[in-house]
C-alpha cells in the first residue's frame, strides 16, 4: 500500500474536520435559545446589564460570522474556548473524559466483531443447524432491543440477582489511589457491563453480516478448489472464507463506528460512566454551545480516524483494491 | 491389471424440493495409470458429479453417495475416513476445474496458494515450497515465474490463470487428475495450449487423467477412451476413435454430427432435438427416448443396460435389436 495514498486520505480527513467544524458551529448557533440566558440563569438573575456584558464578555454580540472565524482560527490554533458552564477550557475538559469513551468504545468495537464474526462463521457452517438458528433470533433480539433498555435490564441483573460486575462507575473508591495492575483490573471489571451493552447491537449486526457473507463466500469455487487442495474445514473456514467474508464485515463495521460513539452517549448516562457521552447530554441541556462543539469535534475526528483506519484495512484485506485510487 | 481408478456402479443422490432425485444411476468407470478418459455428454449429465464425488466433495447435505464403489489404486474411498480423504485430496487425486477465473482465493497471492498445496501434503517449509512453485509455474509456462508468484489472481489473465490451477492440481504429483472441462471459459487459441500442456504434464508425470468436456474436438486431441453420459448412466463405452467413427447410441451419435467440419458446405450441422429431461421426471424407460428418432414400446418402458454390441459396448434397445 502506498504511503501517498494514507497520505491523500489523511488530508481528505482535515479537510472534512474543517467543514464538520464550521458546520458544528453553524447548527448550534441557529438553533433557538439565547445561551446569555442561560448563563445569567446559572448565575441567579438575568438584568438586561448582566446579559449584554455576558454577551460581551463571550463575544456573543458580534456577529456570527465574525463569531464564526474567530472559533475557526481558535480551533486552528487548538483552543476549542471555554465552557459556559464550568468556566474551563473544553479541551481540558474533554481531555479528562475522552480516555474513559475511547476505552468503552474500542472495547466495544473488537468485542461485537470478535464475538460476531464468530458467532456467524459458526452458524455459517450448518445453515440450518441450531446454532445458525440461535444466532438468527438473537440477532433479531439483539438489534431490536434499544441500548438504554438492555442497560437497564443488566443493572437490574447484576445489582441485585447475580452481583458480580459493578453497574456503576468506572473505578470502585476503595481502589481509586490503587496503582497499576489493581487499577486496570478494577476498570476492566467496571468495563464488562457497559462494554456489553454498547455491543449487543453490533454484535448481532456483525454475526447476522458474517453469516450471511460467509454463506456466499462458501458456495463460491474457491472454497471448492481450497478443499480440493486437502485442506482442513478450519482452514477452510478461517483462511479461505473469512478473509474473503470479512470485506463487507469491515467496511459495516466503519461506518458503525458514528453509531457506536452515539451509543455510547445513552450507555456512559445509564452506566454513569465518566466518559465524553455524559459531558455532552449535561451539555445539550445547558446550552453550553463551546462544550458541545467540542464534544463534536472529537467524536467527528473519532469517526473520521475510524473510517480512514477503516479504508486502510480494507485495502491490506482485498489486493483487487491495492494500486487503484 | 487393476485399473487405476476404478469406478463401480456409483449412485449419487440429492434431496431437492421436488424430493430425492438420482444425479447418478450406477455409473462405472476405470482408467489405468497414464491413460486419459474423455467423459463426454451435455449440462447436467452428471459429468461433474462423477467428478466431485470421486474427490470427495459432493456437497452433502443436499447431495450423498447412496451406493457403489470408488477404488483409487485399491484404496476404497466410499465411505472412507474424512482424515484419509483429505490426506489423497491434492496428494493422489487432484483436480482442475472449469472456471478458472472464480476457482482461485483472490486475497492470497498464486504463489501462496500453490504452497498450501505442497504444504498439505508434504514436511516442507514455506520457502521451500514457494521455491516449488515458482519452478511448477515455469513448467506450466508462465513467463517469468518469479515475479508471478507474488501475483493475485486478478493479475493474471483466465489462461495463466488455469495454468496456475494446472500447477497447483500437479503439485504433488497426484495419480489421477481429474479435468472439468479444463477449457470451456478460455480462447479457442488458448484452449489448444492447455491441451498441449495436459498432454505434457501427463508424459512427465504418468498421471491417469479424467478429462470431463462436451467438446468432441478436446476427446479427438486428448483421450484415449471415451465414456458417454446421459441423464447420469453411462450409454456408451469405447476407444476414443470407435466412439468418433462407429457411434453406437443414438445420442452419441447426435453429439458427432454436432461437430462441424470445416470445408464442407453440404454438411448440415445437426442437432439433437431437445434437451436433458429434469431427473426428478425420468421414468422408468431410457432416459434419451423422448429425444429418439429411433425410440419404441420397449424403449420408454424399459432401461437399456449398457451391453457389448457389434463394436463396442452402448446402452440402446434399438442398437441391440438391429434397429439402427
Amino acid at each position: 500500500m502506498s504511503s501517498s495514498y494514507i497520505l491523500r486520505r489523511v488530508g481528505y480527513g482535515l479537510i472534512l474536520m474543517l467543514g464538520v467544524v464550521v458546520l458544528n458551529f453553524l447548527l448550534i448557533r441557529l438553533a433557538p435559545g439565547d445561551p446569555a440566558v442561560v448563563i445569567a440563569g446559572e448565575m441567579g438573575g438575568a438584568s438586561d446589564e448582566m446579559l449584554a456584558s455576558i454577551r460581551e464578555e463571550y463575544g456573543l454580540n458580534k456577529p456570527v460570522i465574525t463569531q464564526l472565524g474567530i472559533y475557526v482560527g481558535n480551533v486552528l490554533q487548538g483552543d476549542l474556548g471555554k465552557s459556559f458552564f464550568f468556566d474551563q477550557p473544553v479541551s481540558s475538559l474533554i481531555g479528562q473524559r475522552i480516555g474513559a469513551t475511547i476505552l468503552l468504545v474500542i472495547t466495544a468495537q473488537i468485542l461485537s466483531i470478535l464475538l460476531g464474526v464468530f458467532l456467524g462463521v459458526i452458524a455459517a457452517r450448518k445453515p440450518n443447524g441450531v446454532m445458525s438458528g440461535f444466532v438468527s433470533v438473537f440477532a433479531t433480539i439483539g438489534y431490536a432491543v434499544p441500548v438504554f433498555w438492555t442497560g437497564i435490564m443488566l443493572i437490574i441483573l447484576f445489582a441485585s440477582v447475580l452481583p458480580i460486575f459493578p453497574v456503576e462507575g468506572m473505578q470502585s473508591v476503595r481502589l481509586r489511589s490503587a496503582g497499576g495492575l489493581t487499577w486496570a483490573l478494577d476498570v476492566a471489571h467496571h468495563l464488562v457491563l457497559p462494554a456489553f451493552t454498547l455491543a449487543i447491537i453490533y454484535l448481532a449486526q456483525y454475526a447476522r453480516l458474517s453469516r450471511a457473507s460467509m454463506l456466499e463466500v462458501l458456495g463460491s469455487d474457491y472454497i471448492r478448489t481450497a478443499r480440493a487442495k486437502g485442506a482442513a474445514e478450519k482452514t477452510v473456514l478461517f483462511k479461505h472464507a473469512l478473509r474473503n467474508a470479512a470485506l463487507p464485515i469491515l467496511t459495516v463495521a466503519g461506518l458503525q463506528f458514528g453509531n457506536l460513539i452515539s451509543g455510547a452517549l445513552l450507555v456512559e448516562t445509564v452506566f454513569n460512566w465518566p466518559g465524553m457521552g455524559r459531558l455532552a447530554f449535561d451539555s445539550i441541556l445547558r446550552r453550553d454551545y463551546p462544550t458541545i462543539m467540542g464534544v463534536l469535534f472529537f467524536a467527528s475526528a473519532m469517526v473520521v480516524v475510524a473510517n480512514i483506519l477503516t479504508d486502510i484495512s480494507y485495502r491490506w484485506a482485498d489486493p483487487r483494491l491495492r494500486g487503484k485510487s | 491389471m487393476t485399473a487405476l481408478l476404478d469406478i463401480n456402479d456409483l449412485r449419487v443422490t440429492f434431496n431437492t424440493r421436488y424430493g430425492q432425485v438420482t444425479a447418478l444411476d450406477g455409473v462405472s468407470l476405470h482408467v489405468n495409470a497414464g491413460e486419459t478418459l474423455g467423459v463426454v455428454g451435455e449440462s447436467g449429465c452428471g459429468k461433474s458429479i462423477t467428478a466431485l464425488a470421486t474427490m470427495g466433495l459432493i456437497p452433502s447435505p443436499p447431495g450423498r453417495i447412496a451406493g457403489g464403489s470408488i477404488r483409487l489404486d485399491g484404496e476404497e474411498l466410499v465411505g472412507a475416513r474424512p482424515s484419509r480423504l483429505r490426506a489423497m485430496r491434492g496428494a493422489d487425486i487432484a483436480m482442475i476445474f472449469q472456471e478458472p477465473m472464480t476457482s482461485l482465493n483472490p486475497v492470497f497471492t498464486v504463489g501462496d496458494q500453490i504452497a498450501e498445496a505442497i504444504m498439505l501434503h508434504q514436511k516442507v517449509s514455506h520457502d521451500q515450497a514457494l521455491k516449488d512453485a515458482v519452478a511448477l509455474l515455469d513448467r506450466v509456462g508462465i513467463p517469468s515465474p518469479k515475479a508471478r508468484v507474488h501475483d493475485y489472481p486478478h493479475q493474471l489473465s483466465g489462461g495463466m490463470r488455469q495454468r496456475v490451477m494446472i500447477a497447483m492440481a500437479v503439485s504433488c504429483r497426484p495419480k489421477v487428475l481429474i479435468a472439468d472441462e479444463p477449457t470451456t471459459a478460455l480462447d479457442v487459441t488458448v484452449q489448444a495450449q492447455i491441451f498441449d500442456l495436459l498432454n505434457e504434464i501427463q508424459r512427465d508425470f504418468g498421471a491417469a487423467i479424467v478429462l470431463i468436456t462436451h467438446d468432441m474436438g478436446a476427446i479427438s486431441e486428448m483421450a484415449d477412451r471415451v465414456a458417454v453420459m446421459y441423464a447420469g448412466r453411462i450409454i456408451e463405452e469405447a476407444r476414443a476413435d470407435d466412439v468418433l467413427d462407429f457411434p453406437q447410441h443414438p445420442y452419441a451419435r447426435g453429439l458427432i454430427d454436432c461437430i462441424p467440419a470445416l470445408g464442407r458446405e453440404d454438411h448440415a450441422l445437426k442437432e439433437i432435438p431437445g434437451v436433458v429431461p429434469p431427473l426428478h421426471l425420468l421414468g422408468a424407460g431410457c432416459a434419451f427416448a423422448e429425444r429418439c428418432e429411433h425410440a419404441n414400446e420397449r424403449c420408454r418402458r424399459e432401461k437399456p443396460l449398457l451391453v457389448n454390441h457389434d463394436h463396442h459396448p452402448a446402452a440402446c434397445h434399438a442398437v441391440e435389436e438391429g434397429r439402427i
